[in-house]
């Protein structure tokens, strides 16, 4: 095991080289420039410019010097948009508050997605399956799209209860969910006996916005995966033994069960993690999704890069995590 | 140690037996689909959705794009669903009738998903099947092409793709089929660990069939029930990964229209008193939604050869 | 000059009317007007997207300009009216031949630091903007001044140095000009002429901008910024008008979309935000108070690729003037967007100072006359139904832009028979395919950098970088080259646009309005100001 992650990792290096090496030429051949505006840049200017990010350079030149100021200072370079930022400034800002959110939306769509498909699975054609296929469906039927605006006309403008009053903020960013104190507005914010707060009001609905569509999708592959597993012989072998239907699901259907929903939630791990520009778009939370999906329309070229190396890196590591834990549900699996 | 030929004879007429069992096998499933009436109904509903967005243009004397002068900028009162207008459902914020553009989002969005999803589906199982069969360095080799491509910014390979090539529907479908067969391989992949460990496929490779041969005929089939319930899953996300793109620039062009880019449009003006704007096209999309999904659960219950 | 003398007097009556205010009570009234205060005096407002910069040298967009023009103070301020006030600078003197300007400094500005704010840091932002060092994308701003040298410096051939802007002594800014300009002064209200901080700027380096390090000579500080999400700016102790400034604390955020926004308007999160597309009459029936439209410095319109790379049928006159002629602007003023902007039958925007309209036949017409005459056209160009013309047209992604195109392809279709394929297009791409003439019909709009009617029409000059129509028009240049030196460049505009009008290079469709929402108890927002250049430091909130 030890030496598969080891040729694993020795793997990683230079596939996030060939990464760069491809985004980079990708993203040139781009139409279009960083400086390019509604108003073109006298040519002087704009040479000037160039030669300040050292855009003037042969490309094979530029793609040298990225890859070594990245491995040796771990510099991602100037931001071409915000021109007062480097990159790592950028990323800096914006991961802490995507991480955040991602992690709870993760949470929560793991904790009710998988005990939504299981409790269907096992009363399957149940009022409860129903249900829970209702939920799962209803969920993925709203698209980020339409529950996000309607969250805040419903909870920021109080639609859902007619009073108009506001229940949550309708966006923004605290900056953690632990503060220093409450204010008096806030809802969702409860003191802690070790002084601080622990405020989530901001949190709710990018929470429920993200989390949603991928909880309706972890709760279908649960439900028929352990409708596959039930099915199984061994399982059967175990019902037919007598022993208690709880015991079963725990002891011997729970792990072959969560085999297809863990290849789901590595992508989905990293998708609620990174990808999540409507959040940012809807809840002004200042993500890196916002900031990726900027700076591709402004070819900042420099922000595209770092930020698809951090998001090729997770990957990378979570599909690593989730192959180690392939491993050890089924110990049959060869590397 | 080759195995002796009573063996081998044996094991061919097995194989020509599962070859009519197959086909009864198909026959079975077709039963057992059609005893399952979620299922049925929901095809009916599927194929009703189909036919309006095929014909649904004859019910109504309006083009989806001629533009009622008259009703634009009063939409909120005057644009509202009426059979005297003749507009069922309502006009759009620019005065088009409604109707015309959800048939025609309608189609546009079950093509995108159907195309998509297809694509999607039939690339990744079979890299994952190829990958988790032959396992070791051809694993390691295309499981890291994967967390590659997967690593790459998905819009960015759109813009790429619709600038490079022209702005074209069919590149659409290709574009996000493409980019969607990832997590169905490593799905597939996944699965077919665990299968190739069971006993069938491992007599397949013990007595040399070709490993194309054992991944077609052993592999995919098991596969099956988890790519249905996958591809249902694909189906709707395609339509909504569509209209994040329409959404961003990138979609259908006008006065072509899909039925997310309407509904993002109806979402954008919900809080304006046009509400049928958001609802009959988002109607249209819950129903074809949920009947994917009665579906593709029929279709998996139907398939799996456990439950026999 | 006379000018110099009202603004000492107005400045005068401006620091006697302060003192006599008492501000120590929670019911403190406003100074000149006498209404009551609210005790929070906080101003947020949304803005759609994050600025590039708010470096005074290196910002390049309005919102950014926002931001600046309350952090940092540059020679002049501009009225509620948009006429000059001073800032930095109290007066200043022209010499006979009108190319050096010398502006008088008050001696009580401070950085917030504590430090004075002298002639030398002005210098050395200006040296600074056109800098190659600083790169900065706006430095055409300085060169636009018609600074000395200013050309050469940002070109590379001269040193930064040798620019002609000096510091004659702590109060004395002097400026040389390499010809006339009748509207210098104007053009130093704009952010990009705004004094920086050199001992800073050494200091911190390109961190200087961060909340903790800035140091900055308006009536606020930065105290925070969280790209993206939002910018705080609080009164600033050290600034010489502090006593008069009555918004404690403006709070920017960052919401991009404006239907999110508009909602949490309404919870009363925000005191200002943009009223989207067509909402305006509804919103202001039910909220008369808040909903506001004002002209605003920005004309929409069409170019038609004029190259050999556009579509034939293009390069005829008649079909061009039929297509503008079959545009219905006020369905589109009054339909599609529904916020108070003008149908444009004219390039320059009707409310520019000192332009009067000028009669176009287009213009007088009805739009009966019009389709009449369009069709007309069409018919002698050789289109008709037997032989539909079709082009394309393109415009960068945007609810607004698309309901326009909709609308005015339809009503092509409509009247004309011509047949349209529009293409969105994501704004990098847009940007490189108009201003690569490979399109037929693009969506284009240009806002004013100062208010005459020369900032429009130059963009008509054939060489100019912004002329994407490619339009060649001899006549054109010598009339626009006669306006710059020109006392009266009245006639010389008229028949620009005639020319224009005849000619149709561009399709105009019409004059932007500011089109926003004020929560009810905000006052003193410069609705007049044709540029929309607010401070809040001019803002104030009443109490309810």
């Amino acid at each position: 095991m030890l030496s598969f992650i080891a040729r694993r990792l020795s793997v990683a290096i230079p596939t996030l080289l060939i990464l760069v090496v491809l985004s980079f030429v990708l993203m040139y051949s781009a139409p279009g420039g960083p400086f390019n505006s509604e108003r073109p840049l006298p040519p002087q200017v704009l040479a000037n410019i160039e030669a300040k990010y050292g855009l003037d350079q042969p490309f094979w030149k530029q793609i040298v010097n990225y890859v070594w100021s990245v491995t040796t200072q771990f510099d991602f370079g100037p931001s071409f948009q915000y021109k007062d930022r480097t990159v790592n400034d950028v990323i800096a800002q914006g991961f802490p508050v995507t991480l955040t959110y991602g992690f709870w939306s993760f949470v929560v769509a793991v904790v009710v997605g998988v005990s939504l498909g299981i409790a269907a699975a096992i009363k399957q054609n149940s009022w409860l399956d129903y249900l829970a296929v209702g939920i799962s469906v209803g969920a993925q039927v709203l698209p980020n799209f339409v529950m996000a605006p309607l969250l805040t006309l419903g909870l920021t403008l109080g639609w859902f209860w007619m009073t108009g009053a506001a229940l949550l903020p309708g966006g923004g960013w605290e900056g953690g969910v632990i503060v220093a104190a409450c204010a008096e507005k806030d809802n969702f914010c409860f003191g802690l006996p070790w002084g601080g707060a622990w405020r989530f009001d901001y949190l709710i609905m990018p929470v429920i916005a993200l989390s949603t569509s991928y909880m309706a999708s972890i709760a279908r592959i649960t439900r028929s995966s352990m409708l596959e597993v039930l099915n199984t012989n061994f399982i059967r072998t175990a019902k037919a033994k007598g022993l208690p239907m709880g015991r079963v699901i725990r002891k011997h259907a729970l792990k072959p069960t969560m085999l297809p929903v863990l290849s789901y939630l590595g992508p989905a791990f990293v998708g609620m993690i990174t990808g999540s520009v409507i959040i940012d778009v809807f809840f002004s939370t200042g993500g890196i999704g916002q900031f990726f999906v900027n700076s591709a329309f402004n070819r900042d070229y420099s922000v595209i890069m770092g930020i698809t190396i951090l998001v090729g890196a997770l990957t990378m590591f979570f599909n690593l995590v989730v192959d180690i834990l392939y491993a050890w549900i089924d110990p049959k699996i060869r590397y | 140690m080759y195995p002796n030929p009573s063996t081998v004879e044996a094991l061919e007429d097995a194989a020509l037996l599962a070859e009519v069992q197959g086909r009864s096998l198909w026959a079975d499933a077709r039963t057992r689909f059609f005893r399952n009436k979620a299922a049925v109904v929901s095809l009916v509903v599927l194929a009703l959705i189909a036919l309006f967005a095929l014909f649904g243009q004859f019910l109504t004397q309006y083009e989806r794009d001629t533009v009622d002068f008259a009703l634009m900028g009063a939409n909120a009162h005057k644009g509202a669903p009426s059979f005297e207008t003749g507009h069922y459902f309502g006009t759009d914020n620019s005065g088009r009738d409604l109707f015309a553009r959800v048939v025609q989002g309608t189609g546009i969005s079950l093509m995108v998903g159907i195309v998509g999803a297809m694509v999607a589906v039939i690339v990744g199982t079979l890299y994952g099947a190829v990958a988790g069969y032959f396992g070791g360095r051809i694993d390691n080799i295309m499981m890291r092409i994967v967390d590659v491509l997967m690593s790459i910014p998905f819009m960015f390979v759109l813009i790429l793709m619709l600038v490079i090539f022209g702005r074209s529907i069919f590149m659409l479908f290709l574009g996000i089929g493409l980019i969607s067969w990832l997590d169905m391989a490593r799905i597939a992949r996944g699965q077919t660990l665990t299968i190739k460990n069971k006993e069938f496929v491992e007599v397949a490779h013990a007595t040399g069939v070709h490993p194309m041969k054992i991944i077609l005929r052993h592999i995919v089939p098991n596969l099956l029930g988890i790519v249905i319930v996958y591809a249902t899953l694909l189906v709707p996300s395609m339509i909504i990964f569509e209209s994040f793109i329409s959404f961003l620039g990138l979609g259908v062009q006008e006065p072509n229209t899909s039925l997310g880019a309407l509904i993002s449009e109806g979402a954008g003006s919900m809080q304006y008193g046009t509400l049928w704007q958001l609802i009959f096209p988002l109607i249209f999309f819950v129903l074809t939604i949920f009947s994917f999904f009665f579906v593709g659960d029929g279709l998996r219950d139907a398939l799996d050869p456990k439950d026999r | 000059m006379t000018f110099s003398h009202k603004m000492m007097a107005s400045t005068a009556a401006l620091l006697i009317a302060s003192s006599s205010t008492v501000w120590a009570d929670g019911h403190a009234t406003h100074p000149e007007t006498g209404e009551t205060l609210a005790t929070d005096q906080t101003f947020t407002y949304r803005d759609l997207d994050e600025s590039p910069s708010i470096d005074p040298g290196v910002a390049e967009d309005s919102a950014g300009g926002d931001i600046l023009r309350d952090l940092f103070e540059g020679l002049y301020n501009q009225a509620a009216d948009g006429s000059l006030e001073p800032g930095v600078a109290l007066s200043h003197t022209v010499s006979d031949d009108n190319l050096v300007y010398t502006f008088t400094l008050r001696d009580n500005a401070k950085w917030s630091d504590g430090s004075p704010v002298t002639a030398g840091d002005f210098e050395y932002a200006w040296k600074r903007a056109a800098s190659p060092e600083l790169a900065s994308p706006y430095s055409w701003y300085i060169e636009l001044m018609a600074i000395e040298n200013a050309a050469a410096v940002i070109a590379g051939e001269m040193d930064p140095s040798e620019m002609g802007v000096t510091a004659i002594d702590d109060t004395t800014l002097e400026v040389r000009l390499s010809q006339p300009l009748p509207y210098f002064d104007q053009m130093v209200t704009h952010f990009t002429t705004f004094p920086v901080p050199e001992a800073v700027i050494a200091e911190h380096g390109a961190e200087w901008t961060k909340p903790g390090n800035m140091v900055s000579n308006g009536a606020y500080v930065l105290t925070e910024h969280v790209p993206q999400e939002k910018l705080v700016r609080e009164r600033n102790e050290m600034y010489w008008d502090n006593a008069n400034t009555i918004i404690d604390k403006t709070t920017s955020l960052v919401i991009n979309d404006e239907n999110v926004a508009l909602t949490r308007y309404l919870a009363g999160e925000l005191d200002r935000t943009d009223v989207p597309a067509g909402q305006f009459p509804a919103l202001q029936a039910e909220y008369p108070d808040q909903a506001v439209s004002v002209p605003l410095a920005c004309s929409y319109y069409y170019t038609v690729n004029m190259t050999d790379t556009t579509n034939p049928a293009l390069l005829d006159p008649k079909v061009r003037q039929a297509l503008s002629l079959a545009v219905n602007r006020d369905v589109v003023v009054e339909a599609v967007l529904a916020g108070g902007q003008k149908p444009a039958y004219t390039f320059t925007h009707w409310a520019t100072a000192g332009f009067e309209t000028p009669d176009t036949p287009i213009a007088g017409m009805s739009q009966e006359e019009r389709d009449a005459k369009a069709k007309e056209l069409m018919a002698e160009a050789g289109y008709g139904p037997d032989n539909p013309l079709s082009v394309n047209l393109i415009y960068n992604t945007s609810e607004a832009h698309k309901s326009v195109a909709i609308a005015i392809t339809q009503m092509w279709k409509q009247t004309l028979g011509v047949e349209t394929e529009l293409a969105n297009q994501e704004w990098q791409t847009f940007l490189e395919t108009r201003g690569n003439q490979d399109y037929e019909l693009a969506r284009a709009g240009w806002c004013a950098d100062y208010n005459e009617a020369s900032t429009f029409l130059d963009l008509m000059q054939s060489e100019s970088g912004y002329n994407d129509a490619k339009y060649v028009n001899a006549r054109v240049d010598e009339l626009l080259a006669e306006a710059k030196t020109s006392d009266n460049p009245q006639a010389a505009y008229t028949e620009v646009e005639q020319i224009i009008s005849a000619e149709v290079p561009i399709i105009p469709i019409y004059h932007y309005a500011a089109v926003k929402m004020f929560a009810e108890n905000l006052e003193g927002w410069p609705l007049e100001n044709f540029q929309q250049n607010w401070y809040s430091k001019d803002l104030y909130k009443v109490a309810e």
